[in-house]
């Protein structure tokens, strides 16, 4: 038996007496002792305070949870003598002595949820819809028509996401080419025909590794960017002053991104391009012994216009894609920097899927018209 | 007999990069009072705090809590020392990722020495002195800036600490809200005996809450003294302040 804290039981009620400052200790037991009277089918517990010096958080806190245990068992507990400081005290944080209210939250049934998933894909498709057409307007037709375009912005969004890029662009495609080339030289050894591997770099690089890698490298580099700096303006309700000004967003924000990135990654994917079957040349001279001469007219001579076209034009898609998905997961954050990281997220994954998948369906397309 | 200070400020020269903000400034906090740090808009009371709750460290001079200079402190006794203040932030700085009510609980989660049936109870009650009693569940992206500011002033009491420091605790809040935050101000001090700082430039908040003011111009403390010495201080900036005379602009 704890000496600050002792209690008198009679048949229907009991009083439980405290003196001394609420310790931890104190109040756990005071907890267990209003448990253990109520249990026992006791109605009316009163727990006084009289001899209560003051009261803090903590001693308050244990009160409310002595209070709170009881009323769960069906007895009313009551604190009884509390004056001074500790009155005061009890009765700023009277609220607390009821229990927390379950708020409710309305839930729809499985083919409401269905229903609802259904609205919000078609609204962010029409959203997605409105954020082309806008970019598409304020990149070409509103200039051409003598509605302005920020030259500064676009020229500094060039240097950031297209002339920043080139080296890591160059390097990555670099290094594939040149472990394409290994792969496939110890394949075609067995036929003795390596110098195929020239034609199989530069044909993958033209047609697919070019434009895949670029696009991805850029979309992790550039996309995430666009998306993280148009959240963080979402967020602190940049956004929200431009439309405020009456500036258009699309105007604004969107068309020297998305003028910048359709000049730059076509750029970059040739700039890609050359390096990978550099990456290839080098491998064919140091490790298979031809010579330059040999090796650039195999390349000469597997390559078509059409490839290099081929991967070029995939590269303008590409670009599209990742700046729309960029600005349009950017712009629908709402909340706060958590939400920031996941649109960045969601925008990268988005953009190497669609990336992938356009892809496909060019391959697709190249393939049953040629 | 003269109390001994908590806070100890003598000195100080302090700013950003090259810039000084703060030009020598010294002052005493004593147990147990309000505070109130006055100035107008960026005249260094928001480089202050941050000085005193060691963000930002000074260019010269120094800071005692409790008679020990904080740049001799070493990172145990840091932390010790800020487990002891509470910090209330402009707008709340609340993370936006937990509820209200973890937001509250955060620091008593983490500090470690509660019992952990408490903390919601605790959490609660902090809440309710600020009039947010059943708002526990919510995120703080459904909350007003106002109400943000009443769960930073929460989460700053949370442990109950010595001393607060509130930066700007009623501006930008309708009067009625603004006068109930003085109001839990004044409880808070009366019942938790706490020393607060608080930096504001809203005329009725001082005038209900302060026990002493100092007030800042250009970085430099130009008036030191009870709230009724400075409704009758002769110093022109101050006369200015309390008058709301704007500065004369050239046309």
């Amino acid at each position: 038996m704890n000496r600050d804290l002792s209690s008198k039981e009679s048949d229907h009620a009991a009083t439980l007496h405290l003196s001394g400052d609420i310790s931890n200790t104190v109040g756990q037991q005071l907890v267990n002792d209003v448990t253990r009277i109520a249990s026992r089918g006791n109605r009316e517990v009163s727990i006084d305070l009289k001899e209560l010096p003051q009261l803090d958080s903590r001693s308050c806190a244990w009160l409310i949870e002595a209070v709170r245990a009881g009323r769960r068992l069906g007895a009313r507990v009551s604190l009884i003598g509390a004056h001074g400081q500790v009155a005061d005290f009890i009765e700023l944080m009277r609220a607390n002595f009821e229990p927390p209210p379950v708020p409710t939250f309305y839930r729809d049934g499985f083919l409401g949820r269905l229903g609802g998933k259904a609205i919000e894909a078609w609204d962010e498709a029409r959203v997605v819809g409105n954020l082309i057409i806008d970019a598409l307007y304020w990149s070409f037709l509103g200039p051409v028509g003598g509605r302005g375009l920020r030259w500064k912005a676009l020229l500094a969004e060039i240097q950031e996401m297209g002339v920043g890029a080139i080296g890591i662009v160059c390097l990555i495609n670099f290094l594939l080419g040149l472990v394409i080339a290994m792969l496939s030289a110890v394949q075609l050894r067995m036929f003795n025909m390596q110098i195929l591997v020239a034609s199989g770099v530069v044909i993958g690089f033209a047609r697919e590794l070019a434009p895949i890698m670029t696009g991805i490298v850029v979309s992790a580099r550039t996309g995430a960017a666009i998306t993280a700096q148009l959240a963080t303006m979402k967020v602190s309700e940049e956004i929200d002053a431009l439309k405020g000004m009456g500036l258009n967003v699309a105007k604004f924000l969107i068309a020297p991104k998305f003028l910048s990135i359709l000049v730059s990654l076509p750029i970059l994917t040739i700039m890609g391009f050359i390096s990978g079957v550099a990456g290839g040349f080098l491998l064919g001279m140091l490790s298979l012994g031809f010579t330059f001469d040999s090796w650039w007219a195999q390349t000469l001579q597997a390559v078509k216009l059409g490839d290099i076209t081929q991967g070029f034009v995939k590269s303008f898609f590409f670009a599209m894609i990742i700046v729309i998905v960029g600005c349009h997961n950017g712009l629908r954050v709402s909340g706060g920097a958590n939400e920031v990281g996941r649109a960045t997220t969601r925008a990268v994954v988005m953009d190497i899927f669609l990336i992938i998948v356009a892809d496909m369906l060019f391959a697709t397309l190249f393939y049953f018209t040629t | 007999m003269e109390k001994r200070p908590i806070i100890e400020v003598r000195d100080l020269v302090a700013g950003y990069g090259r810039e000084v903000v703060l030009r020598g400034i010294s002052f005493d906090v004593y147990p147990g009072e309000i505070l109130v740090v006055l100035g107008a808009s960026g005249c260094g009371k928001s480089t202050l705090l941050k000085l005193l709750v060691g963000l930002l460290k000074p260019m010269s001079g120094s800071i005692r809590y409790w008679g020990k200079d904080i740049k001799k402190m070493d990172e145990d006794e840091l932390d010790h020392l800020l487990h002891k203040i509470g910090l209330s932030f402009q707008d709340g700085a609340l993370f936006n990722s937990m509820t209200v009510g973890e937001n509250v609980a955060l620091p008593m989660v983490e500090y470690g020495n509660m019992d952990r049936e408490l903390i919601p109870i605790l959490a609660r009650m902090k809440l309710s002195l600020v009039g947010l009693t059943n708002s526990g569940y919510l995120m703080p992206e459904a909350l007003s800036g106002g109400m943000k500011k009443r769960v930073g002033f929460a989460r700053a009491i949370a442990i109950d600490p010595t001393i607060v420091f509130f930066d700007e605790p009623s501006a930008g809040l309708d009067p009625i809200t603004a006068a109930g935050l003085d109001k839990i101000i004044l409880d808070i001090r009366r019942l938790m005996e706490l020393t607060m700082v608080v930096v504001t430039h809203e005329l009725d908040s001082i005038r209900s809450v302060a026990d002493r003011v100092i007030m800042l111009d250009w970085g430099e403390i130009i008036f030191d003294g009870t709230l009724a010495q400075i409704e009758t201080a002769d110093h022109p900036r101050v006369r200015q302040f309390f008058e709301r005379i704007p500065d004369k602009t050239i046309l």
